[in-house]
């Protein structure tokens, strides 16, 4: 290799309300209802400011699972909750998950243009079809349709939307009438400082990376292994390509779960607690949900079967993420644990997305190594508690990465586009 | 004399928002309350701009203090229980000083073939649903006890199990907010908007009972008229104090949405 790559790395934060891990609500630093206090998320803002993070961003669903013992279930409204946040910062870019099967194109369009523009541009949109019958018993469903329909209404939704953020610069009312929407009409918002939002993807399925090729500006992606990353990588970027867009028009940014620590014994150290201080039973439900099997039925001791290891019989239904499930499937093949053995694991590693436990010097080597790897644009930092990990990350892991030249010193651009786009260009393959 | 309520149209909202001046002389006003973008639903917009009412509205709680606020709402082209979400989470970011009014037809929304009729009967129904989610979770079940490692008593949040015009399951996925449910007021519009169940409607908005800007008047022309009012001022603190309103009536008998949470056994 004679061409190291250069420029900087992209930087998100995945803001699991109070981290994610569910014993975060006890950290000292928390009040008990920190979740909903403005305080806790202008103190979000700030602090990812204060190491110029390029942007954050908040995962979502219409529905409620049980908080008893986590607060990761409540969840203020995203576009609400950030467009607060906008009004406390002025530079980090401020991302919304919201679903195309709960949402109607023209009132989500509008909503998310009007706070791009009350943020001088710096929305993004992170479009996700949503699984699930308990959100769908919220919407008057009985279930949510199937995965198929489910992605074809979101690429005709995201083209309505597009076309609806067109109409605001225009003037010009659109004529959309297609399979799910029929829409006459334009927007009267003003086009934002970026003109319109950033669009962004989540998840692993074809559909949802073909999607991701076709309009996506930025991946949120779930990937354990750097050679798989790598793959995943060209494979979005070639799509990107194959719709004549420039590789470079669509960012790459993994998920890592992140417990930090100034030792690596001090990092597992205060890992192991906040297990500990966690529900046993969560780990169990959260394999079931994610590999499509009743993991409590598996002996903890014996490795696992292999007809548990297959695909699920029918992917149409299958209520978990395909992606999270491939990476996971990968990560128990290679090693072959007990059921125990990987439960215990993944503790330090992570599932479904990367887990990292170290210092943040150690932290730095990695997102160097997958940078220069190609495997990465960047990474979507998910710490197990925002309170104190969030200012590790700007105040420690940043400043490595800038003496390193992988990050900006100061805000060089105002809008989450700008952010993106100065990043570094995508390397060869 | 009395208080003073304010609605302002799309073009004040771009006004309001832009302009840091304007903002701290509308934020130094002893107002009621101001509707943000009364033209939405009072048969006069839509204007040439505007701004989504929720988004504004989450923009002025973090750029404001005092001032009271109502975000403006249609069943038009939205979902129940994502605008219960929004109503919800302005309050607690606002502290209790937002609320939502609700009318028929949104003027600036494009038609939606096959929707639901655009009446009072949708609306009305619709801000049903938005209470009894926002009731669905009490605030004090959130306890963080750190001892049994039980952060929310979540046996008492319930389902709503509404079944009107809107089937909605529930319960909604954020706490209702500490000052209480939010203020549900509402705009009739039209011979046939009477309300016969008003339960869920705090507040009947109407030209009568609110300051509308003549045709063309821009934002500083407002305050400037405003502040040379002689009006009652209303002091400083959630929406539904100021106006004297009590918390609304709570559903009992709800079906839990939890089992009672054990005590929680470290690995």
């Amino acid at each position: 290799m004679t061409d190291r790559r250069t420029g900087h790395v992209i930087l998100g934060i995945n803001v699991l309300v109070l981290g994610y891990l569910p014993a975060a609500w006890q950290s000292p630093l928390l009040a008990k209802d920190s979740f909903v206090d403005p305080a806790y998320w202008e103190g979000i803002g700030r602090t990812a400011e204060r190491g110029t993070l390029d942007a954050i961003f908040l995962a979502d669903g219409p529905a409620l699972g049980d908080p008893a013992y986590d607060a990761n279930p409540i969840k203020l409204e995203p576009t609400v909750n950030w467009g607060y946040v906008a009004g406390a910062t002025s530079h980090v870019g401020l991302v919304s998950t919201a679903s195309t099967t709960f949402n109607d194109p023209y009132e989500l369009a509008q909503r998310l243009l009007s706070a791009d523009v009350l943020s001088g541009g710096r929305v993004g949109w992170n479009i996700v079809t949503t699984r699930g019958a308990v959100s769908a018993r919220n919407f008057g469903l009985a279930d949510v349709p199937l995965r198929d329909d489910r992605y074809e209404r979101a690429s005709e939704f995201v083209d309505v939307a597009t076309a609806l953020w067109e109409s605001a610069a225009t003037g010009h009312d659109i004529h959309h009438h297609g399979e799910f929407f029929d829409v006459d009409g334009r927007l009267r918002v003003p086009p934002s400082a970026q003109g319109r939002p950033v669009l962004l993807q989540a998840g692993g399925s074809a559909k949802g990376r073909a999607l991701a090729g076709r309009v996506a500006e930025g991946v949120f992606a779930a990937e354990l292994t750097k050679q798989q990353a790598i793959e995943h990588y060209r494979l979005v970027k070639g799509y990107a390509r194959d719709n004549g867009r420039s590789p470079d028009d669509v960012k790459i940014l993994p998920g890592l779960l992140l417990s930090l620590g100034s030792t690596e014994e001090e990092a597992k150290r205060r890992s192991d607690e906040l297990y500990d201080a966690g529900p046993a039973s969560y780990s169990i439900g959260w394999l079931s949900q994610s590999i499509g099997y009743d993991a409590s039925k598996l002996e903890l001791d014996e490795p696992f079967p292999e007809d548990v290891l297959a695909a699920p019989a029918d992917p149409q239904t299958f209520q978990g993420s395909i992606g999270f499930r491939e990476s996971i499937v990968t990560q128990i093949r290679r090693t072959n644990p007990t059921v125990r053995e990987y439960l215990k694991q993944t503790r330090y590693t992570g599932s479904g997305h990367a887990g990292f436990v170290g210092t943040p010097e150690q932290l730095a080597d990695h997102i160097e190594d997958w940078f220069h790897a190609g495997a990465i644009d960047g990474f979507n930092l998910q710490p197990d508690v925002l309170a104190d990990g969030l200012e590790v990350i700007a105040d420690e892991l940043v400043p490595i990465l800038r003496r390193r030249g992988l990050y900006r010193h100061e805000y060089e651009t105002t809008t989450l586009r700008g952010h993106f786009q100065a990043a570094a260009p995508t390397p060869a393959w | 004399m009395t208080h003073l309520a304010l609605g302002l149209a799309g073009p004040h909202l771009i006004e309001l928002a832009g302009n840091p001046a304007l903002l701290a002389r509308w934020e130094a006003l002893p107002l009621a309350y101001t509707v943000l973008g009364i033209d939405r639903i009072d048969g006069s917009g839509p204007s040439p701009v505007t701004l989504d009412s929720s988004a504004i509205g989450a923009s002025l709680a973090a750029r404001t203090r005092q001032a009271r606020f109502l975000i403006v709402a249609s069943p038009q082209r939205d979902q129940p229980y994502n605008l219960a979400r929004r109503v919800a989470s302005l309050g607690h970011l606002s502290r209790g000083r937002s609320g939502v009014l609700f009318g028929a037809a949104d003027a600036y929304a494009v038609p939606e073939p096959g929707g639901l009729p655009l009446t009072a009967a949708t609306a009305i129904d619709a801000a049903r649903v938005v209470r009894a989610l926002e009731q669905s979770w009490p605030y004090d079940s959130v306890i963080g006890d750190r001892e049994t490692g039980i952060l929310v008593q979540s046996d008492r949040i319930v389902h709503i199990d509404h079944d009107g015009v809107y089937s909605v399951a529930g319960p909604l996925n954020v706490p209702e907010p500490p000052t209480g449910a939010s203020l549900i007021a509402w705009y009739p519009t039209g011979p046939d908007d009477v309300v016969a169940d008003s339960a869920p409607i705090d507040l009947i908005v109407g030209p009568g009972t609110l300051l509308r800007p003549v045709a063309g008047q821009s934002l500083a022309e407002i305050l400037t008229d405003i502040e040379s009012r002689a009006f009652t001022p209303v002091p400083p603190g959630p929406l539904r104090a100021a106006l004297g309103l009590s918390a609304p009536a709570r559903a009992v008998g709800g079906r839990p949405a939890f089992a009672v949470p054990a005590p929680n056994p470290s690995l």
